[in-house]
């Protein structure tokens, strides 16, 4: 019994260590964030999206994530006239859309996180409702991580 | 006496690193647990936008005699201590409601809370919406030395979740050490250990 606890412990530790390290190392750059300075970037674009491809906020956003290598989850949609605001954001990027029917014009501003405030992202990560499948995928690993550690600390106390 | 050999020196390090993997582990073991349960638990959190505050639980009035020369702000901070809730964090959302009263919400780790000043009564309302267990760890798990309630134990458990961060890491680290030094042939752990190194940094590279 103690060899296969043993190897439980070992397997389970494998499996997950390089998913430990970066929730340990997440969680301490949230504690100590204010001594560490995250950076991040930020640029804007303007692209033109034809009006027949965008009848609705998903419209606009579908377009953009096909045809213009946008990526992420679509959020905070607001529609106003022919008028709409929105965000694609996935763990580390976030960009805010402006498009204007009138003009065709999806005007983009991006914020992309480095590499610091990306894992805290991915701590926060959670839920399987993604459309970024990566995030999902994250979820999962998370979902399997924290039963892991559980089975860690169990197996680790009967050693 | 003369100068330990390199082999005993090999075996002192090994003797101590399991020790305090052991002891490192057995001191942090709660709070495994409460990051365990949190994280399966967030997996099935709503989605942003989909969060709906609890039910009310409970309601608690008592009299306050505040205002004066106070703005908002100041009036609201009067009224939070006032109110000494137990494990709250901060109150945030500071605005007048269709009475004109004074309005403000107040998360703690036991739920969040809907202060409302009724300066013609000078009393003050406090809402409680109480949360149940599972939000109660999350509460819990997010606190640290500079992050949490003020009070006393909010602290202390802050305290303890930073002590459990580094000596999660410090275990992750002496874990890979312990296995090599008794284990290192072992080829299935090798195989392992490259395939979740493998899945970890293709995920960052299709999230990135």
């Amino acid at each position: 019994m103690f060899r296969l606890m043993r190897n439980v412990h070992l397997i389970l530790g494998l499996l997950f260590c390089s998913y430990a390290m970066l929730f340990a190392a997440s969680s301490l750059i949230i504690i100590y964030r204010p001594w560490l300075k995250p950076t991040h970037s930020e640029h804007e674009q303007t692209l033109r999206v034809a009006a027949g491809r965008a009848q609705a906020p998903r419209d606009v956003a579908f377009e953009l994530i096909q045809n213009h290598g946008l990526q992420g989850d679509l959020r905070d949609i607001k529609q106003d006239g022919d008028a709409m605001r929105f965000v694609i954001a996935r763990p580390g990027m976030r960009s805010e859309v402006r498009y204007s029917a009138a003009t065709g014009e999806a005007k983009i501003r991006t914020r992309r996180e480095g590499f610091l405030e990306t894992l805290v992202q991915l701590h926060t990560n959670h839920g399987f409702w993604h459309e970024f499948m990566p995030a999902n995928a994250w979820s999962l690993l998370s979902l399997l991580g924290s039963v892991g550690l559980l089975l860690l600390g169990a197996t680790g106390i009967y050693l | 006496m003369g100068a330990p050999s390199l082999a005993g020196l090999g075996v002192a390090i090994y003797v101590w690193m399991k020790k305090i993997h052991m002891y490192a582990g057995l001191l942090s073991f709660m709070a495994f647990v409460v990051w365990g349960v949190t994280g399966i638990q967030a997996v099935f959190l709503p989605a942003p936008g989909e969060w709906q505050p609890p039910p009310v639980s409970g309601h608690k009035e008592f009299p306050f005699a505040g205002g004066g020369s106070l703005d908002d702000k100041e009036l609201a901070k009067a009224v939070f201590h006032a109110a000494a809730l137990t494990m709250a964090g901060g109150y945030y959302d500071v605005h007048r409601d269709e009475a004109g009263n004074l309005a403000f919400l107040v998360y703690s780790a036991n739920g969040q809370r809907e202060l409302t000043y009724l300066e013609k009564e000078r009393r003050v309302r406090v809402v409680f919406r109480d949360s149940g267990l599972g939000d109660f760890l999350s509460s819990m798990h997010a606190g640290h030395s500079r992050r949490g309630a003020r009070d006393r134990s909010s602290r202390l458990w802050g305290y303890y979740n930073e002590f459990s961060t580094w000596a999660f890491l410090f275990m992750a680290i002496s874990g890979i050490y312990l296995w090599v030094a008794t284990r290192p042939g072992m080829i299935w752990a090798l195989i392992l250990s490259g395939v979740a190194i493998a899945v970890t940094a293709l995920l960052w590279v299709a999230t990135r």
